[in-house]
């Protein structure tokens, strides 16, 4: 092997660094020497023994799979064809087969293409781990090999396994007799490829996705496993370059059954936790059966839902279930419809702002959303830049001289016409196309306008909320000016407004609003702005 | 050898058999007309008459045409220890032909340096078939491909310098399989092996060989993938379902094994699917017939709140929590967009589609568990 490439990686260092390095170098020296060097111990998963059962009790509901598993991965030092773990999102692919690795104590190396997001990060990334190169400061967080290209890869891959493979092979025969702990059993390296949907989006993914695919025909080593872990299934991977697919192992989606004897573990209290789950499962699993979402629903409706415990000491199991759930019932409801909602403050004081909030009924309809209010702070003159946005996105450009005139509102002064049948239709007509097409563009003159004329109608003090705000409106300051275009920006990063197409005849960017029309009427309502007043409704 | 470690120790001798091409491809090659034998006669022949040649090897994915390109080159190589180098190239891995050239430079060993530089394209096999032509050393060329037409995307001068010679590789017949099988499961009677097992371990295989609903199950599984490294993959998960218990194979492995491989992933996707996710697919379902040519989430919602309205249905979800049902099917890749990111609309606007087929749909609202029943409704009208 000829003289490669260990690249050092010019770095910049700051200037305390530099003037550090003079001064303390040999306390950072000493520390930097003690730091961890690894063995082919690091090579296994770690943590205690798992034995089999342990295994299948800390994954009740997945014995099938995990067995199916295990019998393909086969005996110690028995090769073994790809396979390929496929199920949603959330069902334990990546947790099962690292824990499985860790029962078994079999050496793996373990890459995801969620961090490995280009092939080169991927390639050295598993070098890095064959190779027990570990990056810190000494080596200046550099890899050991760099890697660009398959080829590459593929040599320097087959060297670093074969001198691990040789390595376990010697540390094997040696412990044959009495097994030393920590150490990894048999011959045979794992690699273990997680989130392999990633790789289609991928720059050169035509030729990327058939080479990992085909890795293990390549390499052409009867010593090395191969496990693709996938979110979608093995037919949404075709390609017209040849290679066998590997076998399939599928993870389905929990049922109810399973997910009633996941969240039962390590419940305390078992039995009010399974009262609290036969009232709340069922409806919830209609929305969705993921593990993740489900548990931090849960999480807060079990609070609520043991909120009256303390004055029942002294009742029966019956009794206490009913009172419980009597209690609990109006809440399903709600918060069946705000159950992918993270709340934006902890959720104790969520509890305490609600209770002042709300004197009487518990019980609202689905879309309490409209009478909320606005839960983050924007400055006022974002809120009026993103309502005259909303504007120009909603309505026609022509419309813009009638109705941001001297006299705003004079719209509902007009005559009301009685609807006829051809203007109903008409009118659903283009709701639809509203709908349809969605936000359309305008240009930044417009929206600049647009702001203008409503911030000028603007007059007298200020909300006390809005003392602290630096704007003035006065029109006709160029500091003013400026201070809208950071607005906007800042608006653009936020994705309230968007960047779309840019205009065919001249070349200058258009931008969208984002927004829906309930956020918009909140912004407006926190601004006693009457937005509906300049709503284009044909 | 206690009889648990008996049969441990034959599942392993047969994992590692199926894990060795060389060892399956060798029944298949016995035969004086196989690929294997022609191939090899073809090469020795320019070896030993010091001429150029260039073979094609085309033949579907997992069709063993390496595995009798590496059995023939390791003969050779021991028949002629010195005569031969070998340089492997592989499309894949060497997409770009100066990273081909670097690679042929270093399995000669040479020190690297550009050849050939600035052709057109195809420069590599070009100059590789001038350069037999021209230069006084000799080659065999010989590429391997699994389309069967690869002959037509060469150039065309590349074409007028290849000698046309093909090696096509089939499926393999009935015979061959059968004898295949016998080949890897037939334990050593040797004294490798406990002698009174492997004797009862072959017995019984011979029974199951024999068997009309065994050949049934072969037949049904090659109907499907003809191709050798195919029928691998079968008998693998065959050995890894076949349990320590039964001392032997059994009929039921194979079955369970082609269970396990035929797999519908459309439906199991359907069924993984949430109930709202549902009412979410056979809304789509609706506007699709309406022949509504494209129709975007709000498109959805709109028909949703009618299906609502007109049946009074128990599921009526807010408009977030549809949306996030809408993703998720995103993310399973039961529906799509149809547009390319054009002018980054958000989510809810961007036309959708389906990705399932109304049939596949319908079956996978029958096999699920405590569907709803107006949702079957609502795919019949």
């Amino acid at each position: 092997m000829g003289k490669e490439e260990i690249q050092q990686i010019t770095r910049r260092t700051t200037r305390s660094f530099s003037s550090s390095s003079a001064t303390g170098n040999e306390a950072v020296k000493t520390k930097i020497s003690e730091s961890y060097i690894p063995t082919l111990k690091d090579l296994v998963f770690g943590g205690n023994h798992l034995s089999y059962d342990d295994l299948l009790s800390s994954f009740p509901t997945r014995g099938v799979q995990i067995s199916q598993i295990v019998h393909l991965l086969g005996p110690l030092n028995s090769p073994m064809l790809p396979i390929f773990i496929y199920g949603g999102a959330s069902t334990g692919k990546t947790s099962i087969i690292l824990q499985i690795f860790r029962h078994l104590n079999r050496p793996l190396v373990y890459a995801s293409y969620r961090t490995c997001y280009s092939p080169c990060l991927f390639f050295e990334s598993i070098l890095n781990q064959l190779l027990l190169h570990k990056k810190n400061a000494v080596n200046g967080y550099s890899s050991s090999k760099r890697c660009e290209k398959p080829s590459d890869f593929v040599n320097l891959l087959r060297e670093s396994l074969l001198s691990v493979i040789g390595d376990l092979k010697v540390n094997s025969g040696k412990l044959s007799s009495n097994k030393l702990p920590g150490q990894p059993n048999g011959s045979m390296v794992y690699l273990i490829l997680d989130n392999l949907e990633l790789v289609r989006n991928w720059d050169k993914s035509s030729t990327i996705l058939p080479f990992m695919f085909s890795l293990y025909d390549i390499l052409k080593m009867p010593e090395v496993g191969l496990i693709y872990i996938s979110n979608t299934s093995p037919d949404t991977y075709y390609s017209n370059v040849g290679y066998v697919e590997p076998i399939p192992v599928y993870f389905p989606e929990y049922t109810e059954e399973d997910l009633r004897q996941i969240f039962l573990r390590n419940q305390e209290n078992r039995k009010l936790y399974l009262s609290f789950l036969d009232v709340v499962l069922k409806p919830f699993c209609r929305v969705t059966r993921r593990v993740d979402e489900l548990s931090t629903a849960f999480s807060s409706l079990f609070r609520k839902y043991c909120e009256p415990l303390n004055d029942l000491e002294h009742v029966s199991y019956e009794e206490m279930k009913r009172r419980l759930f009597s209690h609990f019932q109006p809440h399903i409801a709600l918060s069946l419809n705000e159950i992918f909602q993270v709340p934006s403050w902890p959720p104790l004081e969520v509890e305490s702002n609600k209770e002042k909030k709300r004197k009487s009924s518990i019980r609202k309809s689905g879309g309490c959303e409209d009478f909320a209010e606005l839960d983050f702070h924007m400055s006022t003159s974002a809120k009026y830049l993103l309502i005259s946005a909303f504007l120009a996105s909603r309505n026609p450009a022509t419309l813009d001289a009638s109705l941001f005139d001297s006299t705003a509102g004079s719209d509902s002064h007009k005559r009301k016409r009685k609807a006829s049948v051809k203007s109903l239709e008409q009118k659903e007509a283009a709701e639809q196309e509203l709908l349809m097409k969605g936000p359309g563009t305008f240009p930044l003159e417009r929206l600049l306008a647009i702001f203008q004329c409503i911030s000028s109608v603007v007059e007298g003090p200020l909300d006390e909320e809005n003392e602290n705000d630096v704007l003035r409106f006065e029109s006709g300051d160029s500091g003013f000016m400026s201070d809208v275009l950071m607005q906007l920006s800042s608006l653009c990063n936020a994705n309230f407004i968007i960047k779309g197409g840019s205009c065919p005849l001249e070349g200058s960017t258009r931008y969208r609003s984002m927004i829906t029309e309930d956020m918009a009427l909140k912004v407006a309502r926190s601004l006693k702005f009457p937005l509906p007043n300049y709503l284009y409704r044909r | 050898m206690g009889f648990q470690s008996q049969v441990e120790k034959a599942k392993n001798l047969l994992r590692t058999r199926l894990c060795n091409p060389n060892f399956i491809i060798k029944p298949l090659s016995d035969s004086p007309d196989s690929n294997y034998c022609k191939l090899k006669f073809t090469i020795s022949s320019s070896i030993t008459e010091a001429c150029n040649n260039s073979i094609l090897l085309v033949g579907p994915r997992g069709s063993g045409k390496i595995a009798v390109l590496e059995l023939a080159l390791n003969d050779l190589l021991q028949e002629y220890p010195d005569t031969i180098s070998l340089i492997r190239l592989n499309g894949l891995l060497h997409s770009d032909e100066n990273c081909a050239f670097k690679e042929i430079a270093k399995q000669l060993c040479l020190e690297h340096h550009l050849l050939f530089s600035k052709m057109g394209k195809q420069r590599l096999l070009y100059s590789l078939l001038d350069a037999m032509n021209t230069v006084t050393s000799q080659a065999v060329v010989i590429g391997v491909s699994c389309r069967l037409d690869v002959d037509q995307l060469l150039e065309k001068r590349i074409r007028s310098r290849f000698s046309h010679r093909k090696l096509l590789f089939l499926p393999p017949s009935k015979e061959d399989v059968q004898r295949l099988l016998e080949h890897v499961f037939s334990l050593p009677t040797d004294s490798s092996f406990p002698h009174d097992y492997a004797a009862q371990f072959n017995g019984k295989l011979q029974n199951l060989l024999a068997d009309d609903r065994f050949k049934e199950i072969i037949s049904s599984y090659l109907d499907l993938n003809s191709t050798i490294n195919h029928l691998v993959r079968f008998l693998f998960i065959v050995v890894s379902l076949w349990e320590s218990k039964s001392g032997f194979l059994s009929l039921e492995n194979f079955k369970s094994a082609l269970s396990s491989i035929q797999r519908q992933p459309k439906q199991e996707c359907i069924k993984d699917c949430s109930i709202l996710e549902l009412y979410i697919l056979v809304c789509m379902k609706r506007l699709e017939v309406k022949e509504q040519n494209s129709y975007n989430f709000n498109s959805v919602m709109k028909e949703y709140r009618s299906v609502h309205d007109s049946f009074q249905t128990s599921d009526y979800y807010a408009w977030d929590v549809c949306l996030r049902s809408f993703e998720r099917l995103i993310q399973r890749e039961l529906i799509c967009f149809t547009d390319n990111r054009a002018h980054g609309q958000s989510v809810e606007f961007r036309p959708v589609k389906l990705l399932v087929s109304y049939v596949e749909l319908q079956g996978g609202l029958k096999s699920y568990r405590s569907c709803p029943i107006i949702l079957q409704k609502l795919m019949d009208h």
